[in-house]
C-alpha cells in the first residue's frame, strides 16, 4: 500500500520533471490588442438579433411591467421561483440550503443576469443569482432579467467587466438548451431549460 | 486493420456515406459564415496560437500555479501520470463516497483513458450524458467525432436503439420525439447520480477554475445535482489568465458547430457548499509529445473537431475508420505519438490538401505534420512491398526525362485503345467506382512546344 501512496506523488513530480525536460524555450505571451476586434455597431440590436439567433425569445421593456410580461409569455405556470426582487410571481421560497434535488418540478425560474454579450447574446449568471447553483438549469422554463446599458461588444470585454467578482461559479448561458446529436436535426431543449426569455429593462 | 481498410467497410452503404459527407460539409459552411462574422477573425487564430505556444513553453510553471489557485479555492488537485494512474484516482474518490451512479458528461480524455469499462468492472454505473454519447453508449461504440459523437447514426438507427433500451414506440426517428424521452430518461439519472465526472475546456492558471461548455446542459445538470464532481483535464488544457477565455470562446463553438459560443459555458471555482471538487490532471503521452519538436503544436488542440468537418477523407470514411479516439487529421497527428505501429497508417489517410490547417482556430499546422510522420513512419515501419516497389520505380522513372516521356506516351496509347479489363481491374485504384480522364492527342510538353513554334 505504500508503494500505491508513492506512485501518486510520483505522478506530480513525474509529470513536472518531463514538461521541464521537454518544453520549448520560453516564448512570449502575446498581448492582446483589443482595438483589431472593434466594430461599430449597435450593441443592443446585435445583441437581440444574436439571440433570437440562438433560439432564445427578447424583448425590450419598461421596468414597471416586468410582470405582466412574464404572465403573457408564460400564463399557467404554478411552481415558479423568482431570486430577484424584480419579480413578485414566485410561488416557491429558495435560500441557500435549499436541497437541490427539491428543484426538480419547477416550471419557471425568474432571474437577474449581470452582464449581456452582443456578439453571442450571452448573458453571465453567477451563482448569487441564481441562489442555488442548479436552478437555471433544472427549471423548465427560464426568464432573465438584464439591465440594458449592461451589454458589451464581445467576450474580452465581458471577462473585464467580471474581472473583480467573487470567483465560486459562473456561467454564460446564451439561448435555451439544445442538441443536433440526432442527424444532425436542431432540437430545442435538451437537459437544460426548454426556453430562454430574456427581459431587457 | 489500416484506415484504407476500415474506411472500404464505411464505404459500403453508398447512401449513408454521401449523407455523412454531406452533413459534415454543411457544419463546416456554417463555421465559415459564422467565422466570418468577426471583426479580426484571423488575428484571433494567430492569438490563439501565439497563448497555446507560450502555454507549452511553461505549462510547469502554469500548471503548478494552477494547482495552488485551485487549492485556495478548496479544490482537490490530483496527478495521473497515465490512463491507470487517471482510473485508479478517480475509483478512490468513488470508493470514498461509496458512488455507484456516476453521471459523465463529455469528456474525449475518460474515452482516451477508457474510463468506462475499469468503473463498470469495479461494478459502477457510468452513464455519458450528452445525447450523442448516449447514443454510441447504448449501441456499444466509441463516439465517431469528438462534437458529434453519434454523426454516423441514422435517426433510425436511434429510434430503434431507444425502443430496445429505453422502451420508446417506434417513431420513424422523429428527433422531437426521441429527444424528449432522452430528456426523462437522463433526467432520472441526474436526479439519482451520487458524483458527476466531466471533462475541461479550459484550465484557468491564474484563478484554478475550470470551464466546461455544453449545449445540452448536460454538465451542469450533473454537478449541480451530485455530492462531488470530478474534472479531468489533460496538461495542455491549462491558459494562462482568464481574459484569455475572452479569446478561446470566440473561437471555440464557431469553429465546433458555427455557433457564436456554447449555450453553456460553465465556469467552475469552488465547489458548492457541503459539496466536493477535484480535478485530475493527466498525462498520458502528452509530456512525450511536447518533446518532439515537429509535433509539439498538435497539444494547441482544443477539439473543436473543424479538421474533421472540413476534411475530404474524414467526412468519406467515418470516424470508426481511424480506430483511435481522437479521429480525423488531428487525430492523425497526435496518435502516432502513442503508438506508431498501431496508427501508422493514419497520417497517409489524407490528401494534404491543407483544409484542417486552414480552418483550425490555433493554427495547428496540421497537414504538414501529417507529411512528417509520414518520413518518420517509412523510415520506421516496414512498408508494403507492392507500395515500395511502386514507388522506387516512380522515382527512377521521374529522375530520367526520356524514360518519363515514353511512359507518359504508353499510358496515353493504353488509355486510348487497350480494352476496358486491361485498365480497370484490382491493380488500377484510381480506376475504382469512377471513370479515368479521357485522353487527348498529346501531352503538354507536346502542346508548348508546338504552341511556341506556331508563334
Amino acid at each position: 500500500m505504500i508503494g500505491i501512496k508513492n506512485d501518486k506523488k510520483m505522478g506530480r513530480e513525474a509529470i513536472l520533471k518531463s514538461v521541464k525536460q521537454n518544453k520549448p524555450e520560453l516564448l512570449q505571451l502575446p498581448d492582446i490588442n483589443e482595438a483589431s476586434f472593434e466594430e461599430d455597431i449597435n450593441l443592443l440590436e446585435t445583441f437581440k438579433n444574436n439571440l433570437k439567433v440562438v433560439g432564445g425569445f427578447v424583448k425590450e421593456i419598461d421596468k414597471k411591467s416586468i410582470d405582466t410580461e412574464i404572465k403573457v409569455l408564460h400564463s399557467n405556470k404554478t411552481n415558479i421561483v423568482s431570486t430577484t426582487k424584480k419579480s413578485a410571481l414566485g410561488t416557491i421560497t429558495i435560500d441557500k440550503n435549499t436541497e437541490p434535488h427539491t428543484l426538480e418540478n419547477i416550471d419557471l425560474a425568474i432571474l437577474e443576469a449581470e452582464l449581456g454579450v452582443s456578439e453571442n447574446g450571452a448573458v453571465w449568471v453567477t451563482a448569487s443569482n441564481s441562489i442555488v447553483r442548479v436552478l437555471p438549469f433544472i427549471t423548465n422554463d427560464l426568464v432573465i432579467i438584464l439591465k440594458k446599458e449592461n451589454i458589451c461588444l464581445h467576450m474580452l470585454k465581458a471577462y473585464d467587466q467580471i474581472a473583480e467578482r467573487h470567483r465560486d461559479f459562473g456561467v454564460f448561458v446564451s439561448g435555451p438548451s439544445k442538441t443536433a446529436d440526432i442527424e444532425q436535426c436542431l432540437v430545442v431543449g435538451a437537459h437544460g431549460a426548454m426556453s430562454l426569455a430574456v427581459l431587457l429593462i | 486493420m489500416s484506415h484504407a481498410t476500415k474506411a472500404a467497410e464505411f464505404n459500403k452503404d453508398e447512401a449513408k456515406v454521401n449523407w455523412h459527407d454531406k452533413a459534415l460539409w454543411y457544419v463546416r459552411e456554417k463555421r465559415d459564415k459564422s467565422a466570418h462574422n468577426v471583426q479580426g477573425w484571423e488575428y484571433l487564430r494567430q492569438l490563439g496560437s501565439n497563448i497555446k505556444a507560450n502555454v507549452l513553453s511553461n505549462l510547469d510553471e502554469y500548471l503548478v500555479q494552477f494547482e495552488a489557485n485551485a487549492k485556495n479555492n478548496g479544490v482537490h488537485v490530483h496527478w495521473a501520470s497515465n490512463a491507470e494512474e487517471h482510473n485508479n484516482i478517480i475509483n478512490d474518490i468513488l470508493s470514498k463516497h461509496n458512488a455507484k451512479k456516476v453521471v459523465k458528461s463529455k469528456s474525449m480524455l475518460t474515452e482516451e483513458c477508457h474510463l468506462n469499462p475499469f468503473l463498470e468492472s469495479k461494478g459502477i454505473e457510468v452513464v455519458d450524458t450528452d445525447l450523442g454519447e448516449r447514443i454510441v453508449q447504448l449501441a456499444q461504440e466509441p463516439p465517431s467525432h469528438i462534437v458529434l459523437p453519434a454523426i454516423h447514426k441514422t435517426k433510425e438507427d436511434v429510434d430503434e436503439l431507444f425502443q430496445e433500451h429505453l422502451g420508446t414506440k417506434p417513431s420513424q426517428g422523429n428527433p422531437e420525439y426521441l429527444v424528449g424521452e432522452a430528456r426523462k430518461h437522463l433526467r432520472d439519472k441526474f436526479l439519482n447520480a451520487d458524483v458527476a465526472i466531466t471533462g475541461v475546456n479550459f484550465a484557468v492558471a491564474d484563478t484554478g477554475g475550470v470551464v466546461v461548455c455544453t449545449n445540452e446542459g448536460n454538465a451542469d445538470m450533473g454537478v449541480h445535482l451530485a455530492k462531488a464532481h470530478i474534472a479531468c483535464m489533460g496538461i495542455e488544457k491549462i491558459i494562462p489568465q482568464e481574459k484569455h477565455l475572452g479569446v478561446f470562446l470566440r473561437l471555440l463553438a464557431r469553429s465546433a458547430t458555427g455557433q457564436p459560443i456554447t449555450t453553456y459555458s460553465s465556469h467552475f471555482n469552488k465547489p458548492e457548499d457541503g459539496k466536493e471538487m477535484h480535478i485530475v490532471i493527466v498525462d498520458n503521452g502528452r509530456t512525450e509529445q511536447l518533446s518532439r519538436e515537429d509535433f509539439r503544436a498538435s497539444l494547441h488542440c482544443i477539439r473543436c473537431g473543424a479538421c474533421m468537418n472540413t476534411c475530404p477523407i474524414y467526412r468519406r470514411s467515418g470516424g470508426h475508420s481511424y480506430d483511435y479516439t481522437i479521429p480525423g487529421p488531428i487525430g492523425s497527428i497526435l496518435s502516432p505519438g502513442k503508438d506508431l505501429k498501431k496508427h501508422s497508417s493514419l497520417p497517409f489517410a489524407s490528401t494534404l490538401c491543407g483544409s484542417c490547417s486552414n480552418v483550425c482556430p490555433v493554427k495547428i499546422n496540421i497537414h504538414e505534420q501529417l507529411y512528417k510522420w509520414r518520413q518518420v513512419i517509412v523510415k520506421e515501419q516496414k512498408q508494403p512491398v507492392v507500395k515500395k516497389s511502386i514507388l522506387k520505380t516512380a522515382g527512377v522513372v521521374l529522375s530520367k526525362p526520356g524514360l518519363y516521356r515514353a511512359a507518359g506516351k504508353t499510358a496515353r496509347f493504353m488509355l486510348k485503345n487497350a480494352p476496358r479489363f486491361m485498365i480497370y481491374n484490382k491493380l488500377n485504384a484510381w480506376g475504382k467506382a469512377r471513370d479515368l480522364p479521357e485522353v487527348k492527342g498529346q501531352n503538354f510538353d507536346d502542346w508548348y512546344k508546338k504552341r511556341q513554334k506556331n508563334g
